[in-house]
């Protein structure tokens, strides 16, 4: 009975988290002709067949430049590429 | 992730192709980066050919680039979750019931998933109990986790097309797949939730050192074996059913890893970490020690394999990719028929019928062993098989690596057609180890090892106390040794 009235402190099993400082996102593109847009393709790369396919066929203004790997985590750009890249769309792994 | 953070946060415009049902994962690693609104597009992972599937997100994925930013996207802030140390007061009833809550995620069906734990009944961690428990250490509960030693990463799916990092003594361990990191203290109201004993808490720690069984977000609790004196002090079973139940010290500490993957690694299943199916063979709790008295004379135990002392007691995670059900299995009786006297399904297939052994058990165990997976694994043997290899002529437990790793060897043509090396081999665009060329340069007759980089790294033999004769087998060699005495 006595335990049963008995108030226990019970601890948290829980990791500590860091505080994360949060960005605004990059200012979007004006426009796309004329720019350079980078695809950065990682992961299964089925979709990115006939999505670079398309891509460079239906947009032909644009510069389009690509780093393709199997594993799920990316090519980066260069600090030399980033100077030139406009734009990047990744995936499917990030 | 890091990346696109970066990318973004560097005034690169970007957008993220992911899958369906990889959405809430996606938000919530973007938070943890400090990009909370990136923008991302979902497509389907089943379209066929991904055709229709590429027309389908073009347009959305082009606009994400274009569309100019809401005032929500052009805000910043900081992202701070605290946690009490205290989390409840009350009765040990409601306690239980507190600790034994469930939280509802839409993509399990309803299926309760566990706040704080593996999903079975757990020790409320009291605060004389984690006290209780703390005394099993000399660190200080405050102390935060951290390597005890330089630590150069081995192993894994992955090593062939990713350098692999070397970790200094004294970097933080971080828990994944939230990043967090933990003190002593947090370590031991686990291991009292798991239902560990304080005399077990090194090896608690030392679980904690190595990762904690979070992996890189997806590691399932982990699984573990132990090397050196401490399995007897503090009760493990090394003999008889070393994977079965009924020894509360193996199987506590065998789930402890799941629960810190929960607590201090954040894990929540389809939110921080998209796994598969899981592994049958560890199932969340996994633990087992070598049993060194047993091995052959010159054969060296896991912790002075790993560069410890013999006397050192030692903790090595298993790189392990699941169960390992191809190749041979038999009764334990065919085994010693094969040694005693020549006889039975195994001397048949050695063609050594009517001659007494020793004989090269090996060669039967390991045949149609890689016909449907790559890498190496770990045999688990009794010491008096261990001693029939030694008497075979394996002197050394790495001629034993040498011999099976050798055997694994095929021709390009063959290799071509498994299912792990489009992605260890990086699209066959990578560089094939043996020979310093490039994949697609080999000829279809050129010889490579099915059966893992290098003989240490892909596999082990480890030796247990039982007079049957039987092995178990599961993937994955060596990877690395933490110190449990550095936790005592």
């Amino acid at each position: 009975m006595a335990a049963k009235n008995r108030v226990y402190k019970c601890l948290n099993p829980i990791g500590n988290q860091e505080a994360v400082d949060l960005s605004p996102l990059a200012p979007r593109l004006d426009k796309l002709d004329g720019k350079t847009v980078h695809l950065c393709i990682c992961g299964e790369a089925d979709i990115w067949v006939p999505l670079e396919k398309k891509l460079k066929t239906d947009y032909p203004n644009v510069n389009w430049t690509s780093k393709k790997r199997y594993h799920i985590v990316p090519w980066e750009l260069t600090e030399e590429e980033r100077k030139t890249t406009d734009a990047v769309i990744l995936g499917v792994c990030w | 992730m890091p990346y696109l953070a970066d990318l973004e946060q560097s005034g690169i415009p970007t957008v993220l192709v992911v899958f369906n049902e990889e959405i809430e994962k996606v938000k919530h690693d973007s938070t943890l980066h400090g990009v909370p609104k990136l923008r991302y597009v979902v497509a389907s992972r089943n379209s066929l050919g991904g055709v229709s599937e590429a027309h389908k997100i073009l347009d959305p994925t082009l606009d994400a680039l274009v569309r100019p930013l809401t005032e929500e996207e052009k805000a910043g802030g900081a992202w701070a979750p605290k946690q009490p140390r205290i989390l409840f007061e009350g009765s040990l009833e409601d306690a239980e019931e507190f600790y034994k809550q469930t939280i509802q995620i839409p993509r399990l069906l309803g299926a309760p998933f566990s706040k704080y734990g593996d999903g079975l009944p757990l020790v409320v961690p009291t605060e004389e109990r984690v006290e209780k428990m703390l005394k099993g250490t000399s660190h200080k509960p405050e102390e935060l986790i951290t390597l005890q030693r330089e630590v150069k990463l081995r192993g894994g799916p992955s090593a062939s097309v990713e350098r692999l990092p070397v970790k200094k003594k004294g970097e933080v361990v971080q828990f994944m797949p939230l990043y967090r990191t933990a003190t002593v203290e947090q370590v031991a109201v686990n291991a009292v939730m798991a239902g560990c004993e304080p005399n077990q808490f090194p090896v608690v720690l030392t679980i904690a050192e190595s990762g904690g069984g979070t992996g890189d977000g997806r590691g399932g609790g982990g699984a573990f074996v132990v090397s050196g004196p401490i399995y007897k002090e503090i009760g493990m079973n090394v003999t008889n059913f070393i994977f079965g139940p009924g020894n509360p010290v193996n199987k506590a500490l065998g789930r402890v890893g799941s629960i810190m993957w929960r607590n201090l690694g954040g894990y929540e299943e389809t939110i921080t970490t998209i796994t598969t199916l899981g592994s049958a063979v560890t199932n969340g709790g996994f633990m087992f020690p070598e049993y060194a008295e047993g091995l052959p004379e010159g054969w060296k135990g896991l912790n002075e394999e790993l560069g410890f002392k013999k006397d050192e007691s030692v903790l090595m995670p298993l790189n392990m990719m699941g169960g390992w059900g191809i190749g041979q299995q038999h009764m334990p009786g065919v085994y010693r028929s094969l040694q005693r006297t020549g006889h039975g399904a195994i001397a048949r297939y050695l063609g050594v019928k009517g001659t007494p052994g020793p004989h090269n058990y090996l060669a039967y165990l390991i045949n149609g062993i890689w016909a449907t997976m790559e890498g190496g694994f770990t045999l688990v043997m009794p010491q008096q098989i261990a001693q029939d290899l030694y008497d075979y002529g394996y002197k050394t437990k790495e001629s034993i690596y040498e011999y099976i790793w050798k055997q694994s060897f095929e021709p390009v043509a063959k290799y071509r057609m498994r299912g792990m090396p489009d992605f260890t081999t990086n699209g066959w665009l990578g560089i094939e180890k043996t020979s310093g060329k490039p994949w697609k340069e080999l000829p279809d007759d050129y010889m490579v090892p099915v059966g893992g980089d290098n003989p240490f790294d892909s596999y082990n033999v480890l030796v247990i106390n039982m007079e049957e004769t039987a092995t178990a087998r599961f993937g994955g060699g060596h990877s690395n040794g933490y110190s449990i005495d550095a936790w005592r």
